[in-house]
Formats: structure tokens, sequence, C-alpha cells
């Protein structure tokens, strides 16, 4: 248990820069502070929070009623953007006070620098990208959902992994034999529709009678995907082609009207 | 039409909680001030939203009733508000920051600087989008309920009906946005991934303009400089995947965002409000309790984790504070108000 907890801390800590420096502040604030209320919230409370997280047995409690994967939030308890801006600043409002200002405001920028070296810059994260749309989910979603979508009724539909995470957010009425359970291996939700469907030759016969047996309206595949045979052969038509998939859609009236 | 959308969410996210706060303007000094209004007044209207779902949720109604009650609450909550208002009229005043009559030039610098910061968040958060696969799960929710009328009876990642949900039905943010989608007729993916967004950065650095008045009282124009620190701390808050600032700019629209951005932060900053009460003896007001006990719930709306985490800060800072101050009364009420925090605990274990 003591492992698993250092190894979350660790993970949460990063480079481990700005927590070094969450610890430098509260040890200044600890001597340069005065106004005992703010001490008490800032320093002593997160200290206690830091060795309730640090206790096996309170984590072993925690673990077991919580799981282990949010067992890193209790750090969240710990004011560490507070308590870092607040000691930067009080050494800021020290040197302001004295005759040559000029060394408070070199002070300041060698701070932010610090921050800014110490951390990392959130927008230069992996998975951020601009934005294709207002909604906030990739186009070739919003255009082939908006696509096979049919007035006053559900569709099933087959999509490629790239998709799974987005459909539903968009689209509460395409719907789909699998999803994100299906993806993520942690989970141990295998599918084996999602299994054919992301193998790299593909058959069609076998992919054309599970999709039915999933009552999918319409099957997505990437252009570039190898099928042994064709679907076309098995009740399906070319329904549409954009952003580099293939839309078929199923043409047997059983799909279409079992509901 | 997305015109008039907009207008609506500005209107429910920013003009009824100003209103809805003037209910808490006697918790302090700074309750007068338009920011803890707006955010006092969130805070009340969160807590009412997660009284109001959970059950209707537990019980299997419908959506409709959940924005039925709670608009009732809020036309409530408003005219509570009115009525202090009128009531208390010769001392209410608003103010958002002091002029800069006596301010300056280097205030002024460093208060450009903030903004400038801060628009850039507010913009990115338009203009960017971040990938992250718990969407598939919080804002399909939104996105089902808006539509389907139903709350945690659909699988949002498939579609296909399911029994309740009870564990995520126990915090019900998602919920919320489907309401703000309904209201405003803008998709709630929309909704979620952009008005959400901007709303919790903009609120947080709010709260961190609260906390920044408490702490530099009598020097307020370092604020700005306080304010520029946590934007720089956010901004590169990205060195672990499980910081609450990375949290804030790139999962925002999801409840345990608000979680570790707007409750944790007001939790600390209301504890801030008590424990310079206690130290001057001053009185407690009984809108203070009242707005403590609605910040810790509406940690259980934004996440069911919400309930032990609030409840760990206000009993560790009551205890310290108790003994600090001699004051063991104030264990009581603080008791109190982890109450309803402790019966969804109590729910989540049972349910869970």
């Amino acid at each position: 248990m003591w492992n698993a907890v250092i190894t979350l801390f660790r993970e949460y800590m990063g480079t481990g820069l700005i927590v070094i420096w969450f610890f430098v502040s509260v040890v200044y604030l600890l001597v340069t502070e005065k106004r005992k209320h703010i001490i008490i919230l800032f320093l002593y409370v997160p200290i206690i929070f830091l060795l309730l997280f640090f206790n096996p047995l309170f984590a072993r409690i925690l673990y077991a009623v919580v799981g282990d994967e949010i067992y890193y939030r209790i750090l969240w308890l710990l004011p560490i953007t507070v308590v870092i801006a607040f000691a930067a600043t009080s050494l800021y409002e020290r040197l302001s006070d004295r005759e040559k200002k000029w060394k408070s405001v070199v002070l300041a920028v060698c701070l932010a620098g610090l921050i800014m070296v110490s951390g990392s810059y959130i927008y230069n994260n992996p998975y951020f990208k601009k934005a294709e749309n207002l909604y906030h989910v990739p186009q070739r979603v919003v255009d082939i959902c908006d696509a096979i979508e049919v007035e006053g009724r559900e569709v099933m539909a087959l999509f490629p992994r790239e998709f799974l995470q987005y459909v539903r957010q968009y689209s509460p009425v395409v719907c789909m034999p699998y999803g994100r359970e299906a993806v993520v291996s942690k989970w141990g939700a295998s599918h084996e529709l999602y299994e054919i469907m992301e193998s790299e030759q593909t058959d069609a016969a076998l992919l054309a009678a599970m999709a039915k047996n999933a009552r999918c309206h319409y099957v997505v595949l990437p252009e570039y995907k190898e099928l042994n045979g064709s679907l076309e052969d098995y009740e399906y038509v070319i329904f549409g082609r954009m952003h580099g998939y293939v839309i078929y859609r199923d043409i047997s009236e059983e799909e279409w009207n079992f509901r | 039409m997305i015109f008039a959308g907009v207008i609506m969410l500005c209107i429910w996210l920013l003009l009824v909680p100003v209103f809805v706060g003037g209910v808490f303007t006697g918790v302090d000094k700074l309750g007068k001030n338009l920011l803890f209004r707006w955010i006092s007044g969130q805070i009340c209207l969160w807590a009412g939203f997660q009284l109001i779902c959970v059950p209707l949720v537990l019980l299997e109604k419908d959506y409709t009733l959940v924005r039925q009650l709670f608009l009732v609450y809020t036309v409530g909550m408003v005219l509570i508000s009115l009525f202090i208002f009128l009531k208390k009229r010769r001392n209410t005043s608003l103010y958002v920051l002091r002029s800069f009559e006596q301010g300056q030039k280097r205030e002024m610098i460093t208060w450009g600087i903030f903004a400038a910061l801060l628009i850039f968040q507010l913009i990115q958060a338009v203009r960017m989008t971040y990938a992250d696969g718990d969407d598939a799960y919080y804002v399909a929710i939104s996105t089902i309920t808006e539509n389907a009328n139903t709350m945690y009876r659909k699988l949002p990642y498939t579609g296909g009906a399911t029994q309740l949900d009870a564990r995520h039905g126990l915090a019900p943010f998602p919920i919320w946005i489907a309401f703000l989608s309904s209201m405003s007729g803008i998709p709630a993916v929309s909704t979620a991934h952009i008005a959400v967004s901007m709303m919790l950065i903009a609120m947080t650095y709010g709260i961190f303009y609260l906390l920044g008045a408490k702490l530099f009282p009598k020097r307020r124009e370092y604020i700005p400089v306080f304010l520029i620190f946590t934007e720089l701390l956010v901004l590169f808050g990205d060195y672990s995947f499980y910081t609450a600032e990375n949290f804030m700019i790139a999962r925002s629209r999801q409840g345990k965002a608000a979680l570790g951005n707007i409750i944790i932060p007001v939790l600390f900053l209301l504890l801030l409000i008590l424990l310079e009460k206690l130290k001057d003896q001053r009185k407690v007001a009984w809108s203070y309790w009242i707005l403590l006990a609605a910040a810790m719930l509406s940690g259980c709306l934004c996440s069911t984790l919400g309930a032990l985490l609030t409840c760990m800060l206000v009993g560790i800072t009551g205890l310290c504070s108790a003994f600090v101050y001699r004051r063991f009364q104030v264990l009581l009420l603080m008791a109190v108000c982890c109450a309803p925090c402790g019966f969804f605990a109590a729910l989540y274990l049972v349910l869970g």
C-alpha cells in the first residue's frame, strides 16, 4: 500500500518542481506570516492532509471505498496554487515597500519565469488541438451522424475506433453496438465485433453477419480498410463517402423494421 | 437562434446566480461584492439542483420534472433575494473593484496583464478542444437526458436501455448541463464544451480574486499580482494529468473539474471567512452556515467523491480552529453542514 501511495504521489508531482515550490512557500509563510487564521488554513490543514494521504491505514480504507483510480484527488485539498501565489506576492510586496521598487518588478518577473520553467504549458498537451466546430467533436463525426440520422427514430451504426468517443456526445439518436468500454482495455469489456472491425484484414461476410446480428443499419469503414470480399454482396449498399470513410447502409427491410 | 441561446446562457450562468447571491450579502464584508454574489448564488443553485435531482433520479422520474421543480426553486430563490434586497435596500450596494482614482499606474498595468491572460484562456476554451475519454460518458449523459427525457437509464456509450446507474446518478452534474441546454436551446455538447468551460474558468478566477481580497485586505493593489501568479500556475499546471489545474483547463465540463477548481477553493474562502470571524470573536451569520452547507452539497453534485473531500476539509479545519480559538460550538454547526454530505456518502455506499 505504501508503495502504491508513493507512486501515486510521484505521478501527481510530475516533474516535482511545482510541488517543491509549494513546500518552500509553506516554509516561507510559516516564517513570515503573522496572521494565525491564515497559518491554520493554508499551512496546518494541508500538512494534516499530507499526513493522512501517506497514512497506509487511511489509504487502505479509501482504496476500498472509492477505488485506487481516484485516491489522488485527496491531493486536490492541498491549495498549491493559492499558497505559491500568496508566497510569491508576499515576497513581491516586501520588496515593493522599499525604495528601489524596480527590484520588486525584477523579482516578480523572475518568479513568473520560475513557475513557467517548473511547470508545463497546458496548451502544449498533445491531447489539445484546434476545435473543428462549436460542438468540439471532429467534423467527420458531425457530418456522418447528420447524414445517417433518420427523423423520428434511432439508428444503429458501426463505427471505427476513432469515432467511438464522440458519436454519442453529438447525437443521441445514433446508437452503437459497442462504445468506449470496448476501447479501454483495463475495463476488460472485450467485444467480438470491435475486434473484427479493428483487425487489419476483415472478412466482409463475417463483418456483415455480425453487423446484422447487432442490428446495425449502417457500417462506417475507412476507405483504406482491406476487406476480404465486399459488403455489397451482403445486402449493404454504399450510402455515401466523406472524410475518407465509406458509409454502408443495410437495405434489408428487416433491419429497418425491427422496431 | 444561436444569439438567443447565448443570451439565455448568460442569463442562467451570470444574471440568475447574481440575483440569488443576494441572499448571502450578510455572510461577510465581501458579501456585497458582485463576484461573491455570483459565486454564492451559483453555489446555492447547485445545492438546490442536487437536492431536487438526486431523489428524482433514484425514483426513476423523467427529466422534465427535474426541470420544472428546479425552475420553481430558482424563482423562489430570486424572490427571497428580492425580499432581502427590499428589506435592506438602504445598506445594499454592489461593487466589483475599487476605482483607480487613488490607484497607481503599476496597479493598472497588473490588472491589464491579468485581464489579458484571462481573456486568452476564455478564447482558448472556445478555440481549442481536449480529447478526453470521460466525455464519452458525461457529455453523452447530458445529450441523452436533454433528448430522451430520461436520467441515467440509457447507456451513454451505446444508447441501449439499462437499469438505473444509481452510482453516477448521485452526482448529476451532467443533468445540470442538460438543464442549461434545455433553457438555451443550444445543444448539450456545445453547452458542455464551451459555455460551462468558460463559466468555470471565469468563476475560478473570481474565487481567487476573493481569496486575494482576504489575503491582502489592506494592500489591495497586490491582488492583481496574486491573480497573475495564479494564472501562471494554472497555465503551467500540466505537470501531471492529475492536477486540478489540468482538469480546470482541459476537462472543465466534467463535474470533478468543478469540484477541484470551484467547490474546494470556495470552501477555502468560506473557511477563511469563518476563521477570521473566530479570531476577531465576531458573530457568524446564519446565512454563512447555509452557504457552507450549500457549498458542500454542491460538491456532491459535482462528484461522488465530493462528499468525502468537502467533509474532510471542513472537518479538519473545524477541529484545528476549535482547538486554536477554543470555540468548540462551531464543531456542532460544522457537523450539521456535513450531515447532507454524509447522507449522500451513505447512499453511495449502499447503492454504489
